[in-house]
C-alpha cells in the first residue's frame, strides 16, 4: 500500500499495516527530517525492520541529496539475511508499483568465512583461519613475489576482481550473502573484495554491529562511507555492551607466552633479511621518519587485523626514533612483554588508571609514553616489511600492541584490574590484566560524529532516557511504542510467595534458604503440568542455575518434573548447548513437551527465539542482576557515577531488568504467538523494577498480578491458556491491529496511532 | 445419582467473577449482565455449508484421554466423569442426527491405547461401556500414536464413501509414542480420515498439526458449557471431501410386524442383536423388524443384518438425517427498535422483550431468540415459511 507519513509517499510492501508501525514512521520520519539522532523502541514481531525499511527508502528516493545512504546494523548472519530479504520485497513492491526498473543496489556484507568461494579457503572451519589464509593468498607482496616466482600460489578470484572488478560496478539490485557468491562464482571475482568495495557506492548496506564500532575493522570497512548516510543499529539493547568489549583487552599468561614466540620469530626474520634483503629495512625507516602519512601505501587486503583508534595527531608525526629500525622495536616489545610478566606475577589484585600504569613502566623499565602510542602501528608496519604471510599467528603481539597503544592514547575512560586468580576458585592461580573501558561512548562517539542520523532501536530499551546518557549523545526523537492486540496474548505474572507464603527471591541473603529453592522448584512443577509443549526457564547465573538443580534432584522435584516433560540444560559448551536446543525443540514439536532450563545473559537468552509452541512459558527466576563482586563492574560503575551521574544501583537495576525483559520477550514473536511470562521474585513487583520494563510489558502487568503465590499464578495461567486456545482468524484482528489502507486514515484510527507512541 | 455430587467452594480454583463485569454510565450492573445472558443463549456455531456434499454414512472413532491428568478436578467433579457423562449424550446425539452411522471408543493410558467398544451402530452398548468406564482408575500417560493407530487398522477397511473420522478428547499435554507420530499422520491423511481434536487443558503443538494435515477442527474448551457445545459440533456430519467416491448402497427398509397375540401360531422369538449381548434384557418378542432379505429378526433399529449384512435402517431415520442437506438458512439480526411492525414472535406468540430480534430471510417474520434457537436446533424448518406454503 502506498501511504502518506507527514508529507511522504511511502511504499509499504504489504496490504496491511500495524498501527504501531504506521507511528514508528512517523516519529523516524520526524527523525530525519530533524537531521538528528533516535532511540526507539517498538516490542520484536510488529515489523520493525519492515518500516524503517519502508521509510529510509522513501526518503531516499524523495530526497536523494539530504540521505545518500543507509546502513543497517545488526548482530547475527542470520538477522542479516533477513534484513536483506525485506529488503528484496520492498524494491520488489517498488518495480511493481512504479513500473520503472530501479537502480538501488543494496548489499549485505560479513566476514571473508561467509563469503568466500575459493574451494580450499572456504572449508576452513574457524572464521581466523579462513582470514589468515585468504590473506596468505591475496595480500600485496604475495601478489608482488608472483611477478617473479610464478610457482606462488594467489588466489585466482581475487585477481580477477582486482584486475577487471573495480572498472565495472556491481549491477544494481539486492545482494543477499548468497547472491553475492552466486555473482562471484559466475563472474569469478571473489564476493568478500567485491562487496567491500561496493559499499562505498551502495544505497544500503547490511551489516554487522563490529564493521562499524570495532575501531580495527571500521576503520578498514567504514572509513569512506559518506557522512550524509543513516545509521541503524537494531536489537541495540547490548550496544554499550559491545562498545566496551570492542575497546577492551584480556591478557592472559598465555598471550604473553605467545606473544614471546611471535617476538621470536620477529627477531629470525628480521636476522635472516637483513643477510638477504638489508635495503628493504633500510627502505621502511626511511618511511617511517617521514611519517605515518603513507596515504594507501597499505593495499586493502594488508589487513594486519588492526588499526586501533589513533587520535589525528599521532598520524601525523614521525615514528620515533627509539623504536624506528626493526631491531630496536624488537628490543622495545622485548621489554614491555617482559614488564607484563612480572605484573602478572602477583598474589593480591591490583587496580590502576592508565597514567599510573604509564608512571610505573617508565620508572621500572624507562618506556616513555610517546613510543607505547605508536606501538600498533609500528608493529603493523614491521609485519608488512618482514613479509610475513600468516597473520593469524601474530593476533597475540597484535593484541599487546593495542594495549600499547590504547593505554598511552586514553588517561581516561579506562581501568587496568590485574587479578591473580578467578574469584570463584581462589586456589588456581590464572593471572589476568584485564584492560578495561567503562565508557561505551568512545567507541561509539566517532559514529555519532560522523553520520547524520543513528537510530537505536530494539524491542527492549526501557528505561528510555539511560542510552542517550550511557552512549553520551543528544537524541531528537525518544519514543516507545506499544503492541496494539486483538487480544491480549502476553501474560505477565509476577510470582512473589510459594504456597506455604514463604517469599520467593533470589536476593543473595536468602538464595541458598531450602523454602526458596523448594518453592522454585513447585512452581515449575506446577507449570510443567499446565503448559503445553515448551516452557523456557532463566536463571540469574550458570553457578546458580547448578545449585538449584543439584538441589531439586536431592528433594526428588526433578522426578516430578520429569514425569511431565523432558528436561534440557543450558551449559557453557556452544556445542552442548546447541545439541540440547535442537532434542527440545524436537520434544516440543512431537508432543512430548519440554522445559528448557537456560541463564540470562547467555546464548539462549540472547539470540534464540522461541516462536510458538517452543515457548508457551518462560519463567525467570530471580533478577538477573550482574556479578556484582567482579572489579571491572565495580569500576564502570564507579565511572558511571562520576561522569554521568548514574547511581550504581539505577545502573544494576536497569542492567537487570533489560536482561529479563530479554528473557521473557523470547517467548512472543508476534501478534499471533502467545505466551506466558512469569517473574519469580518479589522484588519484580516494586514498582522501581517494574517501572524498568519495556511499556509494552507493563501495560499487561495489572495489580491483579502481582505478588501472585503459585496456585494463583497456575488459575491464572490454566486460564489464559484457554483462552488463546480459541481460534484466532485474521479478521478478528483486522481494525483493531491490523489495519488496511481505509481503516489507516480514518480520523478515530489516525487518534489512536497518536497515543501508540510514547515520548520519554 | 443425577445431581453429581459438589465439591466445596474451598477445594475449587480461584473465579474472578468479578472481572466480567463492567458498570455502565449509571453504575448499574445491569446491561452488562443482560449482555451476558443474551450471548450465552445465542452462543452457537453458525456454520451453514450451503449445498455441499455431506458424509452422512459415518464411522466414527472416539478416542477418550483417561490419563493420570484426568483426575484434574477443574470440571465438575473430575475431568473423567464430566466427559464420559457428557460422552453418553453424545452417543444418544450421534444416532439420533445420524441414524446410518457407527461408532467406536477407545481408551488411552499408560501409555497404550484399549479398545472399549469396536465400531458398531447400537448406541446401548456403547453407553453400558461408558457407564462401566467411570470407575476405571487413570494412571500414566496417554500415548496418541497408539489410539491413531488403532483406529486406523479398523477404519482402514471402511468402504470409500463412508466419512472416517476419529475424535479425540486429550486432556494431557503429553503423549507418549512409541514412533513418529508425523508418519502415521502422513499415512492417516493418505486413508483420508478425519481427526478431530477437543483438548481439555490447553493447545498442543502436535493436535495442532494432526488436525491441520487431515482437515478435522481443533478446539480447547473454556468450561463445561463450552465443553458440551464443541462435543455437539461433531454431532453434525461433516462436509465431505470432494474426492470421496459414490456408490450405491443397498438399504433394506424392513416394516415393524406385530403378530397378534389372538394369532395362535405367533411364537415368541429372540432378536438377532441380544445374540451376542450377555447383559440378558427382554430376549423373546412377539414382534419386530424382519430382514427383507434373509428375514431375520431384529428389535431395533438401524443395524447392519448379522446374517446378510444388509443395513437396516427405516423411513423416517433417512428422513431426520435429511435436514442435513438442506439446512434452514440463518436468521437475520436485527435490533428491536429498527423494527417496525407488530412487536410478537411469530412463533411463541409472545411480546418481543430482547434487544434483538430475528428475521426469516424467506418469509420476513419474526422471532424471539429463544424460538430462533429452537427452530434452527429442533425443527429445521421455519413455521412462518410453513405457514406460507400451506395457505398458497
Amino acid at each position: 500500500m502506498k501511504l502518506n507519513i507527514d508529507g511522504l509517499l511511502v511504499y509499504f510492501p504489504y496490504d496491511y499495516i500495524y498501527p504501531e508501525q504506521y507511528s514508528y514512521m512517523l516519529e523516524l520520519k520526524r527523525t530525519l527530517d530533524a537531521k538528528g539522532h533516535g532511540v526507539l523502541e517498538m516490542p520484536s514481531g510488529t515489523g520493525k525492520t519492515i518500516s524503517l525499511l519502508s521509510l529510509i527508502v522513501a526518503y531516499q528516493t524523495t530526497f536523494p541529496l539530504e540521505v545518500t545512504k543507509l546502513i543497517y546494523c545488526s548482530r547475527t548472519v542470520p538477522e542479516i539475511e533477513k534484513v536483506v530479504e525485506e529488503l528484496r520485497k520492498l524494491i520488489d513492491y517498488y518495480a511493481k508499483e512504479t513500473g520503472a526498473k530501479s537502480n538501488f543496489l543494496a548489499l549485505a556484507l560479513s566476514s571473508r568465512k561467509n563469503l568466500c568461494i575459493h574451494p580450499e579457503v572456504s572449508s576452513l572451519r574457524f572464521g581466523k583461519e579462513v582470514d589468515g589464509k585468504c590473506h596468505s593468498l591475496t595480500a600485496s607482496y604475495i601478489r608482488a613475489q608472483r611477478h617473479s616466482n610464478p610457482a606462488q600460489p594467489v588466489c585466482k578470484f581475487y585477481e580477477e576482481f582486482d584486475a577487471v572488478g573495480r572498472q565495472v560496478p556491481i549491477p544494481s539490485g539486492i545482494y543477499n550473502l548468497d547472491d553475492l557468491k552466486d555473482f562471484g562464482r559466475r563472474k569469478g571475482w571473489c564476493p568478500y573484495f567485491l562487496a567491500r568495495y561496493s559499499i562505498l557506492h551502495a544505497n544500503i548496506v547490511v551489516y554487522s554491529y563490529h564493521y562499524l564500532l570495532d575501531p580495527k575493522i571500521a576503520d578498514l570497512v567504514s572509513k569512506e562511507l559518506a557522512k550524509k548516510s543513516v545509521v541503524v543499529f537494531d536489537e541495540a539493547h547490548n550496544i554499550d555492551n559491545v562498545c566496551i568489549d570492542s575497546m577492551s583487552v584480556n591478557i592472559t599468561r598465555r598471550t604473553l607466552d605467545r606473544s614471546q614466540a611471535n617476538v621470536e620469530t620477529l627477531q629470525n626474520t628480521i636476522n635472516r633479511i637483513k643477510e638477504t634483503d638489508a635495503a628493504k629495512l633500510k627502505e621502511e625507516y626511511k618511511r617511517l621518519v617521514e611519517g605515518l602519512k603513507e596515504a594507501n601505501v597499505a593495499r586493502e587486503t594488508d589487513v594486519y587485523l588492526s588499526n586501533p583508534v589513533l587520535p589525528d595527531e599521532i598520524l601525523k608525526e614521525a615514528v620515533p626514533g627509539s623504536i624506528r629500525t626493526a631491531e630496536h622495536f624488537v628490543g622495545f616489545m622485548k621489554r614491555f612483554l617482559e614488564y607484563l610478566k612480572s605484573r602478572l606475577r602477583i598474589h593480591h589484585v591490583v587496580q590502576e588508571s592508565a597514567p599510573q600504569f604509564l608512571k610505573d613502566i617508565f620508572e621500572k623499565v624507562c618506556i616513555d609514553r610517546k613510543p607505547l602510542r605508536f606501538c600498533a602501528e609500528r608493529l603493523r608496519s614491521l609485519l608488512r616489511t618482514l613479509e610475513i604471510a600468516d597473520i593469524a599467528d601474530f593476533s597475540a603481539i597484535t593484541l599487546i600492541s593495542h594495549f600499547a597503544t590504547l593505554v598511552s592514547t586514553y588517561s581516561k575512560g579506562f581501568t587496568i584490574i590485574i587479578e591473580p586468580f578467578e574469584d570463584r576458585t581462589p586456589t588456581i592461580a590464572n593471572p589476568v590484566l584485564h584492560f578495561s573501558c567503562m565508557d561505551p561512548s568512545i567507541a561509539i562517539k566517532p559514529v555519532f560524529g560522523r553520520f547524520q542520523s543513528v537510530i537505536i532501536t530494539s524491542g527492549t530499551l526501557s528505561p528510555l532516557d539511560i542510552y542517550p546518557r550511557i552512549l553520551d549523545f543528544r537524541p531528537v526523537t525518544v519514543a516507545s511504542f506499544t503492541m496494539t492486540l486483538a487480544r491480549t496474548c502476553l501474560c505477565p505474572l509476577i510470582v512473589g510467595r510459594g504456597n506455604d507464603q514463604v517469599a520467593m527471591t533470589s536476593k543473595f541473603e536468602t538464595r541458598e534458604d531450602f523454602a526458596v529453592i523448594r518453592n522454585y522448584g513447585n512452581l515449575l512443577l506446577e507449570m510443567s503440568a499446565i503448559v503445553p509443549d515448551g516452557i523456557v526457564a532463566f536463571f540469574t547465573s550458570y553457578v546458580y542455575m547448578e545449585n538449584i538443580v543439584a538441589s531439586w534432584y536431592e528433594q526428588a522435584i526433578l522426578e516430578n518434573i520429569q514425569r511431565n516433560k523432558l528436561i534440557f540444560i543450558e551449559t557453557q559448551d556452544a556445542a552442548e548447548t546447541s545439541m540440547a536446543l535442537e532434542k527440545y525443540q524436537e520434544a516440543c514439536e512431537n508432543g512430548r513437551g519440554a522445559i528448557l532450563l537456560s541463564v540470562a545473559r547467555g546464548k539462549v537468552s540472547e539470540g534464540i527465539d522461541f516462536v510458538h509452541h517452543f515457548g508457551r512459558a518462560v519463567i525467570m527466576f530471580g533478577v538477573p542482576y550482574v556479578y556484582t563482586q567482579s572489579r571491572i563492574l565495580k569500576a564502570r560503575l564507579e565511572y558511571l557515577r562520576d561522569q554521568f551521574q548514574i547511581r550504581e544501583n539505577d545502573f544494576l537495576t536497569f542492567d537487570a531488568m533489560r536482561h529479563a525483559a530479554q528473557c521473557v520477550g523470547r517467548a512472543i514473536r508476534g501478534k499471533t504467538d502467545y505466551g506466558l511470562l512469569i517473574f519469580a521474585d518479589k522484588r519484580y513487583a516494586r514498582a522501581d523494577k517494574r517501572g524498568k520494563l519495556p511499556r509494552w510489558i507493563q501495560e499487561h502487568l495489572t495489580d491483579g498480578s502481582l505478588n501472585l503465590t503459585i496456585d494463583e499464578t497456575v488459575q491464572l495461567s490454566k486460564h489464559f491458556l484457554r483462552q488463546m486456545a480459541q481460534p484466532f482468524r485474521r479478521e478478528d484482528q483486522l481494525g483493531l491491529s491490523l489495519l488496511t489502507l481505509e481503516q489507516l486514515q480514518s480520523e478515530d484510527m489516525l487518534q489512536k496511532i497518536a497515543q501508540i507512541a510514547q515520548q520519554a | 445419582d443425577e445431581e453429581p455430587e459438589r465439591t466445596k467452594r474451598w477445594e475449587g480454583g480461584y473465579e474472578r467473577t468479578w472481572e466480567v463485569l463492567k458498570e455502565d454510565e449509571s453504575g448499574s450492573l445491569k446491561a452488562t449482565v443482560d449482555d451476558i445472558l443474551f450471548q450465552a443463549k445465542r452462543k452457537r456455531v453458525f456454520e451453514s455449508h450451503g449445498q455441499v456434499r455431506l458424509g452422512m454414512m459415518r464411522h466414527l472413532f472416539v478416542v477418550v484421554d483417561t490419563s493420570r491428568t484426568m483426575e484434574d478436578q477443574d470440571l465438575k467433579p473430575n475431568r473423567l466423569t464430566s466427559t464420559l457423562k457428557l460422552m453418553e449424550y453424545f452417543v444418544d446425539e450421534y444416532f439420533d442426527q445420524n441414524p446410518i452411522s457407527q461408532i467406536g471408543i477407545i481408551t488411552t493410558k499408560n501409555k497404550r491405547a484399549d479398545k472399549l467398544t469396536d465400531l458398531a451402530g447400537n448406541p446401548k452398548k456403547h453407553i453400558a461401556a461408558l457407564k462401566k468406564a467411570v470407575d476405571s482408575t487413570c494412571i500414566g500417560e496417554p500415548s496418541l500414536y497408539n489410539s491413531l493407530l488403532m483406529a486406523m487398522q479398523t477404519l482402514k477397511h471402511m468402504p470409500a464413501h463412508t466419512s472416517k473420522e476419529i475424535l479425540i478428547v486429550f486432556s494431557s499435554l503429553t503423549t507418549c509414542d512409541p514412533a513418529n507420530i508425523y508418519e502415521l499422520i502422513k499415512t492417516i491423511k493418505g486413508l483420508k480420515i478425519r481427526v478431530s481434536v477437543i483438548g481439555l487443558s490447553a493447545e498442543v503443538r502436535v493436535c495442532t498439526i494432526l488436525t491441520r494435515e487431515t482437515g478435522g477442527s481443533y478446539n480447547v474448551i473454556l468450561d463445561e458449557g463450552h465443553f458440551k457445545e464443541l462435543l455437539m459440533l461433531h454431532v453434525k456430519p461433516p462436509p465431505a471431501s470432494s474426492s470421496s467416491e459414490c456408490s450405491l448402497i443397498r438399504m433394506g427398509f424392513p416394516q415393524h410386524v406385530i403378530a397378534s397375540m389372538s394369532d395362535q401360531d405367533a411364537k415368541p422369538s429372540f432378536s438377532m442383536s441380544h445374540l451376542e449381548s450377555t447383559s440378558g434384557g427382554p430376549e423373546l418378542t412377539l414382534g419386530g423388524y424382519y430382514c427383507p432379505q434373509c428375514r431375520a429378526k431384529y428389535t431395533e433399529l438401524p443395524v447392519e443384518c448379522k446374517v446378510c449384512g444388509l443395513t437396516l435402517v427405516s423411513a423416517p431415520h433417512l428422513a431426520r438425517s435429511f435436514h442435513h442437506l438442506f439446512p434452514l438458512d440463518a436468521f437475520q439480526e436485527t435490533l428491536l427498535e429498527e423494527y417496525e411492525g407488530e412487536k410478537f414472535c411469530e412463533a411463541c406468540q409472545g411480546e418481543l422483550k430482547d434487544k434483538r430480534i430475528f428475521t426469516c430471510p424467506a418469509c420476513k417474520k419474526v422471532f424471539c431468540v429463544e424460538c430462533d434457537l429452537f427452530i434452527h436446533d429442533t425443527l429445521h424448518c421455519c413455521p412462518g415459511c410453513m405457514h406460507t406454503d400451506g395457505t398458497s
